[in-house]
């Protein structure tokens, strides 16, 4: 039997407790694993142009495992291996959110490190002399000079990373850890009404990420650095090949 | 006196040697203009004079002791505008962030030094929006608020379209007449005639020529000089 698509069905899993808090532990652990990959992917970026051989190495290291592996994967080594290694992963504490969390920071800091890094490079040399010439230290002249001018760089590619991102914390959904794709599995398995449960999870989707474009937009407009931004000139967004992680 | 002074500076990138054995000294509110072709150390002369790069033999010796940092100030050919601030934040910075001055005073005097090089309008555009003149003047102003000993342009005209050349020239000539001590790298050779006590005439990391700025272009006595002078005043 074909069964017609139901409104009543869609609408009652677009407004169910379940759905609503899914989509809110998926905006939480984006956030999350963004915030914590940001200075973790400087850190491996600041390496990266160590003079240090053993530095180097190490985040070379870090990169390849992390980008190497599927994050599927990850998660499950995090969750499922980590607490075998170590005894303190075995304790209460370690939630399966927290799992998720580690896991897509890590993952997530591999990937964050390459764009801040060709972000730091792109910005002119000249600026760092002129910054000495002034007397700067190294770190004003990062702080003030340099790191500015590479935000409005790195905003359209990690604007993607937070897409990648939000669509990752799905992989969450088989270390119980209860998103939108689980709220959906919990919905269809009742009453198997596939279509009304994931189209209700793809419209949560689509609304997180308009809501991310705007704020990026936003963002955009705000280190760009002319009175231009007043008009809303629109930036150029590099397009970016889609990785399958 | 010997003021701003390099004594037997050398400096190599990897095999390439840039200078050898340089010794090049200004007196307090001389103007020098230093010439050559491309390649010929005259950048890295003045990127040693303030530091910017250390020498790998030699002293450079600002009075009595290693100039500290902003107390020679540099110009740059391509301005180097700090691209993320305005016109006034750019002169600011240095007093901010090095000297420390809190932004009201810092505000203050940047706003004094955009007037003095004709810029008081143009506090709240970014670089970006300014012409390549209105930029380097910017640049200048951003050198001066230091207060600087000494200042050092390195062709600070060269980036510039013709007609914008002028209003940097300006600026540099009310710079002599205050009597700034000043070393010019450029090609500007009636600017060299008009302000320079003495001209350097530079070739493959060494000084070759330097003479009082009328004898230097009314009887070069080396032939490299000549040929070079010959190249550049056609």
């Amino acid at each position: 039997m074909l069964a017609a698509f139901s409104t009543h069905l869609f609408w009652q899993a677009l407004s169910s407790r379940p759905f609503w808090h899914g989509a809110i532990l998926a905006i939480e652990l984006t956030l999350v694993s963004f915030a914590v990959s940001i200075p973790v992917g400087f850190v491996l970026a600041l390496g990266r142009a160590s003079t240090r051989r053993t530095v180097r190495g190490g985040v070379f290291l870090y990169t390849w495992i992390f980008r190497a592996t599927p994050t599927l994967l990850q998660l499950l080594f995090v969750w499922d291996a980590l607490p075998q290694i170590w005894g303190v992963f075995r304790e209460g504490w370690f939630t399966p959110f927290l799992a998720a969390a580690l896991a897509l920071s890590l993952n997530e800091a591999a990937y964050m490190a390459e764009i801040i890094r060709s972000g730091l490079l792109s910005v002119d040399p000249g600026q760092e002399l002129a910054g000495r010439a002034l007397g700067m230290s190294r770190r004003r002249i990062l702080q003030r000079v340099i790191v500015p001018q590479a935000i409005r760089i790195v905003i359209p590619p990690m604007g993607n990373e937070f897409i990648t991102l939000l669509k990752l914390t799905s992989l969450a959904s088989v270390i119980s850890v209860t998103e939108l794709l689980t709220a959906s599995q919990n919905f269809y398995s009742t009453n198997f009404s596939y279509e009304e449960a994931f189209s209700a999870a793809a419209i949560y989707y689509l609304v997180i990420v308009s809501v991310l474009m705007v704020i990026q937009n936003r963002l955009e407009r705000r280190y760009t650095f002319s009175s231009a931004r007043r008009r809303g000139a629109p930036a150029a967004t590099p397009a970016l090949a889609h990785d399958a992680r | 006196m010997t003021f701003l002074r390099a004594t037997g500076v050398s400096k190599s990138y990897g095999d390439l040697e840039v200078l050898r054995d340089v010794t090049f000294e200004v007196e307090s509110g001389e103007v020098k203009v230093i010439i050559g072709p491309s390649g010929s150390g005259k950048s890295t002369l003045l990127r040693c004079l303030c530091l910017l790069e250390q020498p790998d033999g030699g002293t450079v010796a600002l009075g009595e002791a290693e100039p500290r940092p902003g107390e020679v100030g540099m110009v740059f050919q391509r301005f180097n505008l700090f691209q993320n601030m305005t016109a006034l934040e750019n002169v600011m910075c240095g007093l901010v962030e090095v000297r420390r001055l809190p932004k009201r005073e810092a505000r203050r005097e940047a706003l004094e030094f955009l007037a003095r090089v004709g810029l008081a309008d143009k506090g709240s555009q970014y670089p970006e929006e300014l012409s390549g003149g209105q930029q380097q003047r910017v640049a200048i102003a951003r050198a001066l608020v230091m207060r600087p000993k000494a200042m050092l342009f390195d062709e600070p005209t060269s980036a510039l379209d013709v007609e914008l050349v002028r209003e940097v020239l300006d600026v540099m000539e009310a710079l002599v007449k205050d009597g700034m001590t000043m070393v010019v790298v450029t090609h500007e050779l009636r600017f060299a005639h008009h302000v320079a006590s003495s001209v350097v005439m530079m070739d493959e990391g060494r000084i070759v020529e330097e003479a009082p700025t009328e004898t230097f272009f009314s009887s070069p006595t080396h032939e490299r000089t000549r040929r070079f002078l010959a190249l550049v005043e056609q």
